[in-house]
C-alpha cells in the first residue's frame, strides 16, 4: 500500500504489485524469497518485509545513489 | 464460473464504495495465449467489483490487439490492472499497476487503492511527501507478494 501511496503523490514514482508465483522469472531475477519484497529500480535497492514508511524512504534514497 | 465475491463481501464493498468521490477506471490487460492462468479469474473479479458501484468502470483489453494502449500505460505483461481516476473526459494515470490476481491480503490493498485513487488522498507523513515531491529521478517500486 505504501508503494501505491507514493505513486499517487509523485509522478516520478511507478508502483506495481507482482504476484510472485504468476511471474516466477521476474521473482527469480530479483531473488525474491520472502514476501512482501520491494524491489527498487530494477535491483538497485530492495526492502524485505512490511517495513515502516521512513525506512522505505531511506532505501529509495540509497538506491538512487547506486 | 461461480461468483468470486460472496454476498457478505458484496455488501461490505457497497458500503465502502459509497465514499468514492471520483470515478475509478480499471484498465485490464489480458492476452490471447493460454499460459495466463488467472486472466479469466481477474477479469471476472473486476466485473464483479464494477457491478457494485457505477463509479467503478472496467475496460478490458487483449494486449496483442491493444499495443498502443499498453504502451501508453507501460504494460508489458499480463494479467495487468492499471488503476486510474477519471476527471471529465480524461484518465489520470498514477502509474499504479497490479500484475496477477489481487487475492487474499492483496484484495484489501486493491480495494484501498481504488478508494485512494478515487479520493486523491494518502496518509503519508509530511516528510515523505516532501521527499517524493522533490524527486528528480524516476523510482520504480515492484512489490512482490504471494497469495495468502
Amino acid at each position: 500500500m505504501l508503494a501505491f501511496q507514493m505513486a499517487m503523490v509523485s509522478d516520478k514514482v511507478h508502483a506495481e504489485m507482482v504476484q510472485a508465483r504468476e511471474f516466477p522469472e521476474l521473482s527469480d531475477q530479483f531473488h525474491v524469497h520472502g514476501v512482501p519484497h520491494t524491489n527498487i529500480n530494477q535491483g538497485k535497492g530492495e526492502a524485505i518485509g512490511a517495513i515502516p514508511e521512513a525506512d522505505l524512504v531511506h532505501e529509495i534514497e540509497a538506491a538512487l545513489k547506486n | 464460473m461461480a461468483n468470486l465475491l460472496n454476498k457478505d463481501i458484496l455488501r461490505q464493498l457497497s458500503e465502502i464504495f459509497k465514499a468514492l468521490s471520483r470515478p475509478v477506471v480499471l484498465l485490464f490487460f489480458n492476452d490471447n495465449s493460454d499460459h495466463c492462468e488467472t486472466c479469466e479469474q481477474v477479469s471476472q473479479l473486476l466485473e464483479e467489483i464494477a457491478s457494485i458501484s457505477n463509479m467503478i468502470i472496467v475496460k478490458q483489453f487483449i494486449i496483442e490487439n491493444a499495443q498502443q494502449v499498453a504502451e501508453k500505460y507501460g504494460v508489458e505483461k499480463t494479467p495487468a490492472i492499471v488503476v486510474c481516476a477519471q476527471e471529465g473526459e480524461n484518465l489520470v494515470d498514477y502509474h499504479i499497476h497490479f500484475y496477477g490476481i489481487p487475492s487474499g491480503m492483496e484484495f484489501e490493498t486493491f480495494i484501498q487503492t481504488i478508494m485512494m485513487v478515487s479520493n486523491g488522498e494518502t496518509d503519508l507523513e509530511k516528510e515523505t511527501i516532501a521527499f517524493l515531491q522533490d524527486l528528480k529521478k524516476p523510482v520504480h517500486l515492484q512489490v512482490f507478494v504471494t497469495p495468502t
